[in-house]
């Protein structure tokens, strides 16, 4: 089984600030990393590739300085990984991720399965997936869990928030993760030395894709024209006192006060 | 009154579809324009409402059929695509259900269109075809605004952003389409319900907002009772409901997003993807142990503590001092 493992060299989003005087966000200094989804991403791949056996191919969109970040991807049990270099530097949003990782997986060929994140760690669209899914012209599984390979199908239970629906479709199929689908492992020092040996391929989206950036751009619908980062204002005091009982009561004066709570007996 | 322009609903989940109607409503009647809902599946006879919400859709549309009623997307695709096709409007606003956000996004990559994911206000210029949008990016530490200049264009709200409105009348009869709908590639074998779903959290004037740093099962009874004191229900965060199963759903961006006049969250760190589901909250209140949890800067007033001496003493002091709910 040819499975292809779609991840992202994202924003550590935990990291972004935002300057409180300006409501500018801080984004410059934010690091990037492979995200944390990609990770559950990798195991679900790499644990269907031992399975059922076959092979697991990363592949990702984003900028060349990605490189090394792939290493520890690697690690987990790829064989290789495909960088598509990003003209749009991060600012294309997902259509075009989309068209490009679809045109991408046509050129792999014969891939039976390709795995990607419910959402990347910082775009935080939840588009990419079933955007993949009607250029590819193929069934999408999506938030699964419990994924099984039966006779050609792939068989999973997909976890929509307060309900869940078991499903099967025909591979070749997509399925997208979320972070409950599994718990990733941590690759050993043997399998990040492995990994060294193992190349990252460059293509670009004219010369190994066919696709023009003005043909892409017309799929970016969203013209961005503002943004502010959210400064929310707190009181932040901290209630202290010599024993719960006290700083219970200290809680119950200040919500009182807030017009919270009122004292009333019966 | 013209079908044609105008702000298109759909959300699978009721409740949500009423807060977007809600919003849509208000929207319409400053600028004219004509508000549609869609109802599929199971909710194909829940048109009449009894002034619920729905009466604030000038029109109701539907595909009768088996199809819809076992809920696979690609079938509610196909349903939307040729609905908005039918209607033409400017907005189609989705409920951002993970079932909403992935035929959402089907729908978009479809007719080629923008779609504003976590949109939480917007703006119809109808003469020139632009929607503007309003949008939490990078877990809701920013708000990107945006023009689209798609018809139509798209976006998926989630519950809690919007609220629904009552309606003078009961909604209309639902308008039957005779559509027809590729059958899906993919089969839904089962369709599962979730326990103690529907829970009306946003209702809630108080929320105790449960995280990891409970430890036990049980000591949801303390909570619940704290909860139950001051007329509020509890909440958690993402991993005790996903990994734990304490709890159906969570509080946090890729949850509820709630605005009670009290939030006490016991044992939550702080993260930002958490915070997202509760900082619209009047007042908060941590509880935290550590002195170095985020939350306990993030809150109007924290505690740190170690929850289970300050939960109990905090209920002891509410009950001896006749302490209640304000009525706001």
């Amino acid at each position: 089984m040819k499975i292809v493992a779609c991840i992202k060299y994202s924003l550590d989003t935990s990291e972004i600030k935002v300057d409180p005087a300006s409501q500018q966000l801080l984004l410059d200094d934010v690091p990037r990393h492979v995200g944390n989804i990609d990770k559950n991403v990798l195991e679900a791949a790499v644990s269907l590739k031992e399975k059922y056996g076959g092979e697991v191919h990363g592949l990702t969109f984003g900028p060349e300085s990605a490189k090394s970040a792939f290493r520890e991807a690697m690690a987990f049990g790829l064989e290789d990984v495909t960088l598509i270099e990003d003209p749009f530097a991060g600012a294309g949003g997902p259509a075009v991720t989309a068209k490009v990782l679809a045109e991408a997986i046509d050129k792999m060929g014969d891939v039976d399965l390709v795995v990607c994140g419910e959402v990347s760690d910082d775009g935080f669209t939840y588009q990419v997936p079933p955007r993949l899914a009607e250029l590819l012209g193929r069934p999408l599984l999506s938030f699964v869990r419990n994924i099984s390979i039966e006779d050609g199908n792939i068989i999973a239970d997909r976890d929509l928030g307060d309900s869940s629906q078991s499903v099967r479709a025909p591979l070749p199929a997509i399925i997208s993760v979320t972070e409950e689908t599994n718990t990733p492992r941590r690759p050993t020092l043997m399998d990040a030395l492995k990994a060294k040996k193992r190349p990252v391929h460059f293509w670009q989206i004219d010369r190994d894709l066919q696709l023009s950036q003005d043909e892409l751009a017309q799929r970016i619908h969203l013209e961005k024209v503002d943004t502010k980062g959210v400064v929310i204002h707190r009181k932040q005091e901290l209630l202290k006192g010599d024993n719960p009982s006290e700083v219970a009561n200290l809680l119950i004066d200040r919500l009182l006060a807030e017009n919270i709570l009122i004292e009333r007996s019966i | 009154m013209s079908s044609k322009g105008g702000i298109l609903v759909f959300s699978e989940n009721q409740d949500l579809a009423r807060e977007l109607l809600g919003k849509a409503r208000q929207t319409a009647d400053m600028q004219g324009l004509t508000v549609s809902l869609v109802l599929l599946g199971d909710s194909f006879a829940a048109g009449h409402d009894g002034g619920g919400g729905f009466g604030n859709a000038d029109a109701i549309y539907t595909i009768p059929g088996e199809s819809l009623k076992d809920y696979n997307p690609e079938v509610y695709a196909s349903a939307l695509t040729d609905i908005i096709q039918t209607v033409a409007p400017n907005l189609v606003l989705i409920g951002a259900s993970k079932f909403g956000l992935e035929v959402a996004g089907r729908v978009a990559e479809r007719l080629n269109v923008g779609c504003s994911p976590w949109c939480v206000d917007f703006e119809i210029d109808a003469e020139n075809n632009v929607v503007t949008t309003q949008c939490m990016v990078f877990s809701g530490q920013g708000v990107n605004t945006y023009k689209i200049h798609t018809q139509p264009a798209l976006a998926t709200v989630s519950a809690g952003v919007f609220k629904a409105i009552d309606s003078v009348g009961e909604g209309k009869a639902p308008t039957p389409l005779d559509i027809e709908l590729a059958p899906p590639v993919m089969t839904v074998i089962e369709n599962k319900e979730k326990m103690a779903a529907g829970r009306r959290l946003q209702d809630a004037p108080v929320i105790v907002d449960v995280g990891m740093g409970v430890k036990e099962r049980s000591d949801l009874a303390m909570m619940e009772e704290l909860a139950d004191l001051l007329q509020g229900q509890v909440a958690c965060s993402r991993p005790v409901s996903s990994d734990r199963d304490w709890f159906p759903e969570w509080l946090g961006l890729s949850g509820a997003q709630l605005s009670p006049e009290l939030c006490v969250t016991v044992g939550i760190s702080g993260a930002i993807q958490h915070m997202i589901g509760i900082r619209d909250s009047k007042i908060i209140v941590a509880v935290n142990n550590d002195e170095n949890a985020a939350i306990l800067m993030q809150s109007d007033y924290g505690i740190n503590m170690d929850l289970y001496e300050f939960i109990p003493a905090f209920i002891a002091a509410l009950k001896s001092r006749s302490i209640h709910l304000a009525d706001n």
